[in-house]
């Protein structure tokens, strides 16, 4: 009884749904949903992480971030342009620093910024100023790498045409070739944003004030409450999710509409 | 009065001319150009014509320096670009140039191609920018479709778009490197008929092209070159018409009758 190839291809996908479906009823037969809920959903520890899990924890961590992404974007942009350069000297500085920082785990880098630079120079930063230079350092080095691709990117003939009109070197890049360059890596760059937004919950390594608390912090404090369980976890996962599924989407938009002006 | 309205406007265009001595350009161990001598004079129409890597656009090239050549010297208007110390950016404000991928600036419109340079460079307000831009726009006829960003536009209208943003820096000479070559050839049309335009109203124009009736009619001078050398230069009647070298010929005879087959090679 030979099927054909469309039969084939149907009887297939009816035998995959129907695994879904088992593993799912199994699951929900089988856990045990008290234990479940107590663990991770559990009601009244999530009513007693608002309003401040939003007004204090989630607005720090935008805060962070946003902090950091300025100074990554400053400094990635002038990484990718020390990249590019004619003169071999910032071209070594630039890979020096960009192979540094992004082969050593940003929790190192936040041990550095906290406690080495402290200890080493005495001069001691406010939390925003230390979370700002330590991910804004990290984040430069990945920031950097995009834009030199974004940058080389965009056609020689542009900057041909811009230095034709009697543009200085500085000016075409700045008037014609770097406004092209951030419209190629507005996708990439989105996703910079959503890896920052995550990493900013190590700024707990540097021992925060309770109005310092971000979403990761806040959430962790959140369970040494009595019978809390992880429930304040899964709230902050959430809010973390809030900020970056619509990045994510964002992302997606920008690179749809790239496609569309290119084809 | 057809003759003084366009002897007018010969007259505001300041024209600069070219002069181009043992002009030597070479990539490593390629000679690409052997030693070139070339006069354009103001207000004269000159163009460059030859196979494909004779050296032709590598000349035009050299003359607003996007390539540097290695020995030799060349004069525009005043100044001479060959020497170390010259202010490029000073000398291309008087050297306009369009290119076969037209490049025009994605990133903003009709309008602001026409308009960056003159704000950013020559210093010039908005407003006036802006009233130059469209009056440069209108001479292509494009004064329209001021507004529209580059990929809403047809290739021949680029390419107009791009003349109009040459013009608006009020150039002294105008360099076209094959502004035909890349376009449909519906398109050809328009854009040969506002560099004729051009050249009636007195531009100087150093033309490197491949069409062959455009050269006969519009240039003063036409330039045959192969192998990096000039081999042949005169009058366009002259050249295209009556050529004397038998290398011109071989060239214009595979040119002007593209389905002639040459048993011999």
């Amino acid at each position: 009884m030979a099927m054909t190839v469309r039969q084939r291809a149907r009887v297939s996908r009816s035998v995959q749904y129907g695994l879904l479906a088992l593993a799912v009823v199994l699951f929900i037969l089988f856990a045990d949903w008290a234990s479940i809920g107590k663990a991770f959903f559990n009601w009244d520890s999530a009513v007693k992480q608002f309003p401040e899990i939003i007004t204090l924890a989630l607005k720090n961590t935008l805060i962070y971030t946003a902090l950091s992404f300025v100074v990554g974007l400053s400094g990635g942009l002038l990484l990718a342009l020390m990249k590019l350069s004619s003169v071999a000297v910032w071209r070594w500085i630039a890979t020096l620093y960009i192979e540094f920082f992004r082969g050593v785990p940003a929790l190192l880098v936040f041990i550095a910024f906290g406690f080495g630079i402290p200890t080493a120079f005495g001069v001691r930063f406010d939390i925003y100023v230390t979370v700002m230079l330590a991910l804004g350092m990290v984040a430069a080095a990945y920031i950097a790498e995009t834009l030199r691709a974004g940058l080389q990117a965009v056609p020689k003939g542009q900057l041909e045409a811009a230095r034709s009109l009697g543009m200085p070197h500085w000016r075409a890049m700045v008037s014609i070739v770097i406004p092209q360059a951030f419209k190629i890596v507005l996708p990439p760059l989105t996703n910079e944003v959503i890896l920052l937004t995550k990493d900013s919950s190590l700024v707990y390594l540097l021992g925060l004030a309770a109005s310092q608390y971000e979403l990761t912090k806040f959430g962790r404090d959140g369970i040494t409450q009595p019978n809390a369980g992880l429930t304040p976890l899964v709230i902050a996962g959430a809010c973390y999710l809030i900020i970056t599924v619509p990045l994510g989407i964002l992302a997606r938009r920008f690179e749809s509409r790239t496609a569309k002006t290119k084809g | 009065m057809a003759e003084s309205t366009s002897s007018a406007a010969a007259k505001q265009i300041q024209a600069a001319g070219v002069s181009i001595k043992e002009l030597r350009k070479s990539y490593g161990s390629n000679e690409v150009l052997k030693g070139i001598d070339l006069e354009v004079a103001p207000g004269e129409v000159v163009c460059l014509i030859g196979p494909s890597g004779s050296g032709k656009s590598t000349l035009l090239r050299c003359v607003n320096l996007l390539e540097q050549p290695n020995v030799g010297t060349i004069h525009v208007g005043g100044f001479e670009s060959t020497d170390p110390d010259v202010d490029i950016d000073k000398m291309r404000r008087k050297v306009g140039m369009v290119f076969q991928q037209f490049n025009l600036f994605p990133h903003l419109s009709a309008l602001q191609n026409c308009t960056i340079a003159q704000t950013k460079v020559l210093k010039r307000s908005q407003a006036d920018a802006a009233e130059v831009a469209r009056k440069n726009l209108a001479r292509v006829g494009l004064d329209h479709l001021a507004d529209r960003f580059p990929d809403q536009l047809s290739g021949g209208q680029q390419q107009r778009v791009a003349i109009a943003r040459a013009l608006s820096m009020d150039p002294e000479l105008m360099l076209f490197d094959e502004p035909t070559s890349a376009l449909d050839p519906e398109t050809v049309g328009d854009v040969l008929a506002v560099m004729r335009n051009l050249a009636k109203e007195g531009m100087t124009m150093l033309v490197v092209t491949h069409e062959m009736g455009f050269a006969r009619e519009v240039a003063d001078r036409v330039v045959f070159m192969d192998g990096g050398v000039v081999v042949e230069e005169g009058a366009a009647e002259q050249v295209i018409g009556a050529p004397t070298q038998p290398r011109t010929q071989e060239f214009l005879r595979r040119v002007l009758d593209p389905t002639h087959i040459d048993i011999a090679e």
